[in-house]
């Protein structure tokens, strides 16, 4: 399941850098449309459209996002299928989409794109309001046993499905809503429609102003901004979620531009500026991973799904 | 970062538009963008307001999409757009009462009523006078009702994250859309047609399914409809076809308007307005009441307006005055004041709930939701300590209404008064141009040949539900709160664990589906009691 996204980081900032130097000579042939896999205004959304607004004013390139949703980043996945492959289209997606969501849904392999880069990995967590008075997940697992219902808030059918596996692993059951966006959720636990709910690091702004709180990271790794907050694993999921944030475009993507287009994602998300601030808070800063590195570990991320889905549906 | 209360929220709104990006300066004074846009909507609203065949929505529908590709995606042209839709809204319906008052054809046709007096007015000689009285009435009612949105909207959506739950939410929503086909264009059975075909349209190639949905397995509908094709294609292009077919059969022309001398005294004067403001009073209360309904729109507020002044006047005019119908400025200000005061209540389900009532809110969610970073509802009222951007938003779109009424009541009396030159443009002229230009604007926002096919279609479509007395209202509103209501019951359905009766099972729900199912019922019946 697991994408060795720490050990590539540093050979892929040396492959970012070996790329800058021919970026330059690529220009996009017209105005390039992103397309943006996530609701508008959330914050897959917000990152997109700041890198999209860098990349106009770095390199003076006109980007057009568009917004093409639903179906864990599948729609945009089609969208990006059948543009031209001169640079002129490109999408943001997360690895998920390409992983379990490919997987899952049998809708073609991870080679039906051209993965760019990663821009930002997540901060995903298991997230509720500070007014439940819950501080790790197993308080939540504790109300569950006591009877309370549990809504559980997920954005996507992985995240669906480490839910369903983490009330199973406990003797428990979760009513799981699927909503699009973690924006969504973190409105549905404002609302008080959902008791607990994954944030991908959107959830940071409330985690600090003391409104929500963390009770347990779904990562392989203890969380940036509650580094005491318990693993998923301690209760006995043995799945984790590692997705990252991810341009991919066109199948056959054409080699120049698709380089040219991925250092300058990674320059704009790597220095300082409007998208670099907002990642580093929310999504605990930047990871960047192109080529071949990017390719292989989507595919092994698309080879493992499977035991996750076996386990989902026992 | 301190903590933000209610109060800084209204300040950064103020801010957000007059210490916004500088669009020009004027004199040595910066003038803000967004203070740019609402002036310019509104001047645009006034003139398409005046010219009869457009109208707001027809200037919403060119402008929006070539606005959002002037300003960009993010959430600095949420202001600028937004404002300049609300000025073309709030000068539309000013400027639809110019040619109502001076030649007898109602610019909008919530003006149509204005004619009844406005134009015996004109005839007697007091055209300068009429159309004094329309724009003071106009802009009180409006005025008005915006107060009621800015107390009211904040506090219902509160209400609504305190005490309804996923089902009621859902229920809720149910409850709207029977409620505008009930209400809208006289027949339930046609709202309903025109909100099933709605939902019909919207839930093609949609869904959480893998398999694009409705599609016969062809690429052209797996990504869905576009939304503004839709929306625009059968608001605008179906009402274009419409009328250039009536032209096309009566062959008019616009030749031979009557130019009449004036008579006498047109100035406003303080007695004047003293025996009007009874009726303004009246109107805005009801156009105000009735905007806050998702669906009735200002054509029924001005019926019930001018009907409800026209008892009052009966009753209390002194014998030599004018009754209404015969040239009664009680009538105009009756009639202008109520479907004035409309626009801003319409705003109350929109920015409360999400739920569009009218096609002027259509075009603002649109707008919303193609920019990007603001998802009009109830969690936008959330009164967060750290920044809520979506709420500055709101307080922004409010400061722009409070300015866009400052200019109606300066400039706006001015600028109608001197358009009563454009009821003389052909609209078989007129006509084409505003077609092309619909369908360019709409490729300059999609890019894509596909779309221009679809607004094409659902043209057609608007043509023929306007030909068989079909509201396309229900149909747009469908459309637009169609994948909110799968999306809030399948949540709805998951968060009851289940449970296939989730909407009977919360009292104030199944309050909602029975009240839902009783508009229906009642709305039927009412045909056969006139009757008898």
């Amino acid at each position: 399941m697991k994408l060795s996204f720490k050990a590539a980081i540093a050979a892929a900032v040396v492959a970012v850098s070996g790329t800058v130097a021919h970026a330059a000579d690529w220009t996009p042939p017209g105005p390039i449309k992103m397309v943006i896999a996530f609701a508008a205004g959330g914050g897959a959304d917000t990152q997109a459209r700041l890198i999209a607004e860098e990349l106009e004013a770095r390199h003076g390139w006109k980007v057009i996002p568009e917004q093409v949703t639903g179906k864990g980043g599948l729609n945009a996945v089609n969208a990006l299928k059948e543009a031209p492959a001169d640079g002129t289209t490109i999408g943001m997606i997360v690895t998920e989409t390409l992983g379990y969501n490919m997987a899952s849904a049998k809708a073609g392999q991870p080679t039906d794109v051209t993965p760019i880069t990663t821009t930002a990995g997540t901060q995903m967590a298991v997230v509720a309001l500070s007014s439940k008075g819950w501080k790790t997940f197993g308080d939540v697992i504790e109300a569950a046993k006591a009877g309370e219902d549990i809504r559980f808030g997920v954005m996507t059918g992985m995240l669906g499905d480490l839910a369903y596996v983490a009330a199973k692993e406990n003797g428990v059951d979760f009513n799981i809503i699927s909503v699009r966006g973690g924006k969504a959720v973190m409105n549905g636990l404002n609302a008080g429609d959902m008791d607990v709910g994954f944030g991908a690091g959107i959830q940071a702004k409330a985690v600090a102003a003391g409104d929500m709180v963390e009770l347990a990271s779904a990562r392989s790794e203890p969380l940036i901004n509650s580094p005491d907050a318990p693993l998923l694993s301690e209760y006995g999921v043995e799945f984790s979620n590692e997705t990252a944030f991810m341009f991919a475009g066109p199948p056959n993507m054409d080699a120049a531009a698709r380089d040219a287009i991925a250092a300058a994602i990674a320059d704009v998300v790597t220095s300082e500026g409007k998208a670099n601030a907002f990642i580093t808070k929310g999504f605990g800063g930047p990871v960047v991973i192109s080529g071949a590195e990017l390719e292989a570990s989507v595919q092994s991320d698309f080879d493992s799904s499977a035991a996750l889905i076996q386990a989902a549906s026992e | 970062m301190t903590d933000l209360g209610a109060l800084d929220y209204v300040l950064l709104g103020i801010q957000a538009v007059f210490a916004g990006p500088e669009a020009f300066s004027l004199l040595g004074l910066p003038i803000p963008i967004t203070v740019a846009m609402v002036t310019i909507g509104l001047i645009t609203g006034i003139i398409v307001g005046a010219t009869p065949g457009l109208g707001g929505v027809i200037a919403m529908a060119i402008s929006l999409p070539i606005l959002i590709s002037i300003f960009g995606f993010n959430s600095d042209a949420l202001l600028p757009v937004l404002g300049f839709l609300i000025g073309v809204m709030k000068g539309s319906t000013v400027g639809g009462a110019v040619p109502a008052i001076l030649f007898n054809t109602p610019g909008t046709p919530d003006a149509f009523m204005t004619t009844l007096d406005g134009y015996p007015m004109a005839k007697a000689g007091k055209a300068r006078k009429a159309l004094k009285i329309a724009h003071f009435s106009s802009v009180s009612g409006d005025t008005f009702s915006d107060m009621v949105l800015i107390v009211c909207a904040p506090f219902l959506a509160i209400l609504v994250e305190a005490y309804l739950d996923l089902p009621e939410k859902t229920a809720l929503i149910i409850l709207s859309l029977s409620f505008i086909a009930a209400v809208v264009g006289g027949s339930p059975a046609k709202g309903l047609l025109s909100c099933g075909l709605g939902l019909l349209a919207v839930y093609i190639g949609t869904g959480e399914d893998f398999y694009p949905r409705l599609s016969f397995g062809t690429d052209a509908l797996s990504d869905g409809i576009p939304i503004t094709a839709a929306v625009i294609g059968v608001l605008v292009l179906g009402a274009i076809f419409v009328e250039l077919e009536d032209l096309w059969h009566q062959k008019r022309t616009s030749g031979g308007i009557q130019i009449i001398k004036e008579v006498g005294d047109q100035r406003l004067h303080w007695a004047d307005i003293r025996r009007i403001l009874p009726f303004i009073g009246r109107s805005a209360v009801i156009g105000t009441a009735i905007g806050a309904l998702p669906g009735i729109g200002s054509t029924l507020a001005a019926t019930i307006g001018y009907a409800t002044g026209k008892r009052r006047h009966d009753r209390r005019k002194a014998p030599d005055d004018p009754s209404f119908g015969n040239g009664a400025p009680e009538g105009i200000a009756a009639t202008e004041a109520a479907n004035s005061s409309v626009s801003g209540a319409n705003l109350i389900p929109v920015l409360s709930l999400g739920i569009p009532g009218n096609t002027a809110a259509v075009f603002l969610i649109l707008a919303a939701e193609s920019i990007g970073g603001f998802n009009p509802g109830p969690s936008v009222f959330k009164f967060t300590t750290d920044l809520n951007p979506e709420l500055v938003i709101v307080f922004g779109l409010f400061t722009a209404m409070i300015f866009a009424n400052l200019l109606n009541w300066t400039i706006g009396g001015v600028f109608m008064r001197s358009l009563g030159v454009l009821a003389r443009i052909p609209k078989q002229l007129l006509l084409p141009v505003v077609f092309l230009l619909t369908l360019a604007s709409l490729y300059v926002q999609e890019t894509d040949m596909s779309a221009v096919w679809f607004a094409f279609g659902f043209g057609v479509l608007g043509y023929f539900m306007r030909r068989f007395a079909i509201s396309p209202l229900p149909f747009v509103i469908a459309f637009v709160l169609g994948s909110r209501l799968e999306d809030t019951a399948r949540q709805a359905f998951s968060a009851t664990g289940g449970d296939p009766f989730f909407l009977f099972k919360s009292p104030i729900a199944a309050i909602f589906i029975l009240a839902a199912v009783a508009v229906i019922v009642l709305s039927l019946r009412k045909p056969e009691a006139k009757s008898a």
